[in-house]
């Protein structure tokens, strides 16, 4: 017999999730609110230490006064192959500066030169839009927002990890959601008015201090939104021996892609733009290489002058500078000569499907970061970028909401169904399997002829296993909360892989980072649409939804960009 | 992945548990000498829990006011897609 059994918290906004996009919802809430509004903000881990965020250089895309904004967003819209939100993405560059000044107020510093203006570089993939980076790369970045955050009132709730969403005894919108303790276990309800889900993408564990499981989307999934996006992903290039940030530097200095021939292979995959090509289109060039037996894959760093390279080595993010010094030697020779990249890093595009105003289809669910599908390419720089967009719309509409939201009202038999819910893999007698399983979901997604090129009978075939995986998961158990949480992170992990398999059957044309096979074209004609899934019964019934274009054509050329000396550029003060 | 922490030097500040994003090392009663034969006692002290999760991230060593932890920059088990 479950004993309920845990704490209740009460609180106006609830945002989950301590990343950019986090973080910037709870202080948009707190800063339009009215005086007196109770913003919660949660997450798994340490708010402001923890995260995808913190762990980037915290590259980030803004439009400084001046600036082309249209021109920017037209580079944007077409380099996701028209799947992004305009409106969105539009807004988010118009808010870009005034957040700018909001981070400099809480003590962060971006690079200047000696007249006091912004030093600026341009990104890999866009020609327009530059980006800025702060001193001391995401961990300062989050940890000076934790304080901001700390200052103006916002509750901050470390390692609380989030089970599942409420919806109450009227049953007609989301009033907040329950949670464990991730290191002691112990039951939490938060009851808010306003649910902001930030909790990021999915990648599967695949990457380096890239840990995120983005259970959120598949809770706000359960709790009957729309998801979208699903068949796009991020697949970067990795090496097995060390993790690189520094990938756009490197090239915009002269490094080069090589096959095993050392053939320079990106421009005829990509003549316009050659090896500073976007994500996507590395990785499926890469793919495409592997397929034709010309790997071993390299960065040729050989052409970057010496006087530089230190700086790859000696990177401003400070878990990357204790990476590469302890390296040694080893780094030096790695990076310089001749070390095997393939495409990895798979991260799902798959978000929660909101309007402009960030709100989800749910009333009271909102959804802000990479959890929240407003692109399908964030570049480097637009990841974070868009997350602080959309961070400050959803703060500022969960706060518009409360205006209308009812008190919310628990249901008693619901939170006990939760709280069963969240403890049911519990058996101290158990074996901790998910692990396990986790590796072979990845061996089934990362196969560079299912994640990257795509074909039907592959992916249907893909969709089999994952079920089997997920039927042998169900007869897994938890001995204690650590791999309890681990247990509900896969269960996610394995609900996404159907997803994204589902969507990638269903898209039948090729575009951006979705490469079918057999169905090689894009086909702006039948799917300028977002693809739509919700829960239709019987697991995800999936939909199109045609894409907005208020402010440009989806079917614009992609420009060729200037040379990179001359797009570095100080501007601003 | 994590390799070691000098449990010798270390103070019991429990920075490198808050910190790990991973939930590797968790504060736990480590018996300790005593000035009385027959006596027990324990710290709190950091133990590496489950090393197997370590994601490579460096934030105990970054944070440790000792700089009493190693972390290896070695990369295991990295899925590859061929």
């Amino acid at each position: 017999m479950d004993q309920l059994d845990g704490n209740l918290i009460d609180t106006d906004v609830l945002v989950v999730g301590g990343g950019s996009g986090g973080l910037m919802a709870a202080l948009s809430a707190k800063r339009h609110g009215p005086p007196g509004t109770r913003v919660t903000l949660v997450d798994s881990w340490l708010i402001g230490r923890t995260g995808h965020t913190a762990f980037s250089n915290a590259w980030t895309i803004v439009a400084l006064p001046g600036d082309d904004i249209d021109g920017i967003l037209h580079e944007i819209v077409a380099g996701n192959d028209g799947i992004a939100d305009q409106e969105l993405v539009r807004q988010s560059l118009i808010d870009s500066h005034a957040r700018l000044k909001d981070f400099e107020a809480m003590g962060m510093h971006f690079g200047r030169d000696e007249a006091g203006r912004y030093k600026r570089r341009p990104t890999r993939g866009l020609d327009l839009a530059r980006v800025l980076y702060p001193e001391g790369g995401g961990l300062e970045f989050a940890w000076k927002q934790r304080l901001a955050l700390e200052a103006e009132g916002v509750q901050l709730i470390d390692r609380l990890f989030i089970t599942g969403l409420m919806r109450g005894a009227s049953g007609d919108r989301i009033i907040g959601a329950v949670g464990i303790n991730s290191r002691t276990g112990e039951f939490n309800v938060i009851k808010a008015r306003s649910t902001i889900v930030a909790t990021n993408a999915i990648t599967f564990r695949s990457g380096f201090v890239r840990d995120i499981t983005g259970t959120g989307t598949l809770l706000a999934y359960r709790a009957g939104a729309t998801l979208r996006n699903a068949e796009f992903s991020y697949v970067r290039p990795g090496t097995p021996k060390f993790y690189f940030e520094g990938i756009t530097f490197a090239i915009q200095e002269g490094a080069s892609w090589v096959n095993a021939k050392g053939e320079s292979f990106m421009q005829s995959y990509e003549p316009e733009w050659g090896d500073e090509a976007d994500v996507p289109r590395i990785a499926r060039a890469m793919a495409m290489e592997n397929r034709k037996g010309n790997t071993p894959l390299y960065l040729d760093m050989s052409a970057i002058p010496e006087q530089l390279r230190e700086y790859f080595i000696q990177s401003k993010v400070r878990w990357m500078d204790n990476f590469f010094r302890k390296l040694g030697d080893e780094a030096k020779t790695d990076m310089f000569g001749k070390t095997p990249y393939y495409a990895l890093n798979q991260m799902t595009k798959m978000g929660i499907r909101t309007g402009a105003d960030c709100r989800s289809d749910v009333p009271g669910l909102l959804s802000a970061g990479l959890a929240q599908a407003g692109c399908a390419n964030h570049f480097a720089g637009f990841h974070i970028g868009l997350c602080v967009g959309n961070g400050w719309i959803a703060g500022r509409s969960a706060v518009e909401d409360l205006d209308t939201a009812p008190q919310p009202s628990l249901d008693a038999a619901e939170v006990r169904a939760l709280h069963a819910e969240t403890h049911q893999p519990l058996n101290e007698q158990g074996k901790a399997e998910s692990d396990r399983i986790l590796r072979d979901l990845q061996a089934v997604m990362f196969a560079y002829d299912i994640g990257i090129l795509k074909r039907e009978d592959r992916l249907q075939n893909a969709l089999e296993r994952v079920s089997t995986l997920s039927d042998e998961f169900k007869t897994i158990a938890a001995p204690h909360t650590h791999e309890l949480v681990r247990m509900k992170e896969t269960e996610a992990m394995l609900l996404a892989a159907r997803f994204i398999l589902g969507a990638s059957l269903y898209r039948t044309e090729s575009r951006l980072s979705h490469f079918r096979e057999d169905h090689d074209q894009r086909d702006d004609n039948n799917w300028l649409v977002w693809v739509d899934l919700a829960e239709g019964g019987n697991g995800p019934a999936f939909s199109k939804t045609p894409i907005p274009t208020p402010y440009c054509s989806v079917v614009l050329p992609r420009r060729k960009p200037s040379r990179l000396a001359a797009r570095q550029s100080v501007a601003g003060v | 992945m994590i390799e070691n922490i000098e449990l010798e030097k270390c103070t019991g500040c429990g920075i490198c548990d808050v910190v790990c994003p991973a939930d590797v090392i968790h504060m736990e009663p480590q018996p300790v000498a005593t000035e009385i034969k027959g006596l027990r006692q324990t710290r709190l002290l950091p133990v590496i829990k489950f090393r197997e999760h370590c994601i490579t991230c460096f934030s105990c060593e970054i944070f440790c006011p000792e700089h009493i932890v190693d972390v290896h920059p070695s990369v295991k088990n990295r899925p590859r897609p061929w």
